[in-house]
């Protein structure tokens, strides 16, 4: 079976320019940028940052939680194609596995850098602490990885460059390791389900402890509440699926057409639609309810002078709530809207969304402390401005996962060939 | 769709249920093992969550009343931790009652039985020792900054940059008594844990011998600070305990058990507790 793959192309005047070498060439200064600040931070160390002790955590931390609850469709998906068995799910599942796969090394990636001893971070492999969330989380991402990468590696030995290439012929010892890798595709295949059941597992625990992270934080303010686990488990498979959606889109529309139904597409809409609004709905009465209970008198003037300040107030009530309530609606309508242009433009709200909550969960708490007079205690506003190295590492961590994104959108093989010569 | 392609399906998942088990088993070989790793590099650290009866359980009195503000307790830790201006481990703020008068509020490392630090390092590098002492494994921290993020007080502070040179404390105030620590690791107060275990290996009396008492409590011109053995009734600070009629601890509502007592300005009504609380 053949497949078609249209180029990305815009018209300038009379030319149809392809905008893929274009597109890639970017990324590629990206990360070469982003090499400058990488160099920065691990020959200088994290001074070069603009992190203190203070608000000791910042860009980076966000940019980590958010790329893990952006690959939160991977483990939904893996539910969603190997227990419920939802067949034609089978190809936006594949593209699901790819999601997951970069969010979780752009992960591990960006939290290299976040380390003051980069070269340690095997340390939570070996010394357990069984009671940190930040131990369980470091093992679950190894895990998963391995689970994701497992998951992923079928997919990319479908290929017909692993299968069909004429130096297949030429050279025996590359035949026979063609064939070693077809028969570890076939194995990994096979244990679809049991994968998906280990990564859902792996997938709740560490995506919930990511929430729990903060909420343990019992001397931290506002948004660093006991149903931050529930949250971050939510936002993760409800951003992660909005952005399934639209990248399906991209890929299965405007790139590949014809591998998969709009019907399917939609479905994926309905379903990030549905877990986001379910999502909101449990944050309003969260909200409600830790405004009501903070009885702890320096919490209760942290949320308070938060609560005060307009742009925390407003990225939650316009980032998190309408960002997520208004697409959550028009997605979850998507079998009745059917206008890919409003859903698309509907679902980068949610995915925005789910990197504020993150942004918020991380930095409401750091950036108002108190002092600690035990009297009259008073409340202080920090200040974090991220540096140009920060920024630099952002650019290098987040162009490696687009350009992961856009050569596997061009060139993995979402339909299995193999698949039919086998049976 | 033939039954044959089902059937095979049936075989190639019998055979993976049992290479999932087989691989399980690996896993959780490699799981001991790794235990048996760690057991080596933290055996004898057994927690002293209960510390009360057997053995010394050190802790702090500083009587607000008789601090000056002078500062030297920060620098006499400056100089003995080889610190940099950047890095304090003991902070001397200032504050006001409820009814307007200021006061100095010095504050080190609370040693609390409950520490939030030890509950989230991930890597067991900070860790109460059995006599109440919270603190670090320098070789083992990673630098998250997790235990930064969830100390009530403040206390835990990173060590951004690379430190070569003498503290500039040094000698005015004392000299360096412990290894230098590398970038990227976080550091704290540990009570002076360098003068402490020696002092008591020779015999000595930490609150009471200067040999063996922290560097705060040495410095402080006006004795507001008193140190020593809570499980000991004979000790300085048991002694003070028992005849002060008002102590507090910083944020107790947390239940974080801090070690360091406060004896609070005496404008402040008698039956005070935290504002609300």
């Amino acid at each position: 079976m053949e497949y078609i793959i249209k180029p990305l192309t815009i018209r300038m005047g009379k030319k149809e320019v392809n905008i893929f070498p274009l597109w890639i060439a970017l990324l590629v200064v990206g990360i070469l940028f982003g090499l400058v600040g990488a160099y920065e931070v691990f020959s200088k160390g994290l001074q070069v940052t603009g992190l203190s002790n203070q608000v000791p955590w910042g860009l980076w931390i966000t940019i980590d939680l958010a790329a893990i609850a952006l690959g939160g469709s991977a483990f939904t998906f893996g539910v969603i194609v190997y227990l419920l068995r939802i067949k034609r799910m089978e190809i936006v599942g594949k593209l699901a596995v790819l999601l997951g796969f970069l969010g979780y090394s752009t992960a591990g990636m960006v939290l290299l850098f976040d380390l003051g001893q980069p070269l340690r971070f095997w340390h939570p492999v070996v010394f357990w602490q069984t009671h940190s969330l930040l131990w369980e989380i470091t093992m679950c991402v190894v895990l998963y990885l391995t689970v994701l990468a497992a998951e992923l590696l079928p997919i990319v030995l479908e290929h017909p460059a692993f299968t069909k290439h004429p130096w297949l012929e030429r050279f025996p010892f590359l035949r026979k390791a063609s064939n070693g890798l077809n028969w570890l595709a076939h194995r990994l295949h096979s244990y679809g389900p049991a994968l998906a059941v280990i990564g859902l597992t792996l997938s709740l625990l560490h995506q919930a402890s990511l929430g729990a992270t903060y909420s343990v934080l019992s001397g931290r303010g506002l948004w660093f509440n006991q149903s931050a686990p529930v949250q971050f488990v939510l936002s993760a498979m409800g951003g992660g699926t909005a952005l399934l959606f639209f990248l399906s889109v991209v890929v299965f529309r405007i790139m590949r057409p014809g591998l998969i139904k709009d019907d399917v597409l939609y479905d994926v809409a309905r379903i990030a639609g549905g877990i986001i609004l379910l999502c909101i709905y449990i944050r309003i009465w969260d909200w409600a309810v830790t405004n009501y209970y903070s009885f702890d008198i320096e919490v209760a003037l942290q949320t308070e002078m938060l609560n005060s300040i307009s742009p925390y107030s407003t990225s939650f009530w316009v980032g998190q709530v309408l960002f997520a309530l208004i697409p959550g609606t028009i997605m979850l309508l998507a079998r009745r809207v059917r206008n890919f242009r409003i859903l698309m433009a509907a679902s980068v709200l949610p995915v925005f969304c789910t990197v504020l909550v993150r942004w918020n969960y991380n930095f409401s708490g750091l950036i108002a402390s108190i002092t600690y007079d035990p009297f009259t205690p008073t409340v202080v506003l920090n200040s974090y401005v991220p540096t140009w190295q920060e920024w630099s590492v952002a650019s290098l961590v987040i162009s490696y996962w687009l350009l992961g994104f856009s050569l596997a959108a061009r060139y993995l093989p979402f339909v299995s060939q193999s698949h039919h010569e086998h049976k | 769709m033939s039954e044959k392609p089902e059937n095979m399906e049936q075989a190639d998942k019998s055979v993976s249920r049992r290479d999932f088990v087989k691989i399980a088993g690996a896993m959780a070989g490699a799981a001991a093992l790794t235990q048996v790793v760690n057991l080596g590099k933290t055996r004898g650290r057994a927690q002293g969550e209960h510390g009360e009866g057997e053995g010394p359980r050190w802790g702090m009195l500083i009587d607000i009343n008789k601090c000056i503000g002078c500062n030297y307790c920060t620098y006499a830790c400056q100089a003995v931790n080889n610190l940099q201006d950047e890095m304090i481990y003991n902070t001397v703020t200032t504050e006001t009652t409820r009814t307007g008068v200021e006061f100095f509020l010095s504050r080190p490392c609370m040693h609390c039985d409950d520490a939030p630090c030890v509950h989230v390092c991930p890597v067991n590098a900070t860790y109460l020792r059995p006599d109440g002492i919270v603190t670090m494994d320098y070789d083992l921290c990673i630098g998250c900054r997790y235990c930064e993020i969830a100390c009530p007080y403040d206390v835990r502070v990173f060590n951004w940059k690379k430190h070569t040179e003498l503290s500039p404390r040094v000698p005015e105030y004392g000299v360096p008594e412990v290894p230098p620590r590398p970038r990227g690791v976080m550091e704290k107060c540990t009570f002076c844990q360098h003068r402490i275990d020696p002092g008591v290996e020779r015999g000595l009396t930490p609150g009471v011998d200067p040999q063996a008492t922290p560097a705060c409590v040495i410095a402080c011109p006006t004795i507001a600070r008193i140190f020593g053995d809570l499980n000991d009734p004979e000790s300085p600070i048991s002694k003070a305990l028992s005849t002060t009629t008002v102590t507090i601890r910083l944020r107790e509502e947390l239940s974080t058990a801090p070690k360091v007592y406060y004896i609070p300005p005496q404008e402040e009504p008698s039956d005070l507790t935290i504002e609300g609380g």
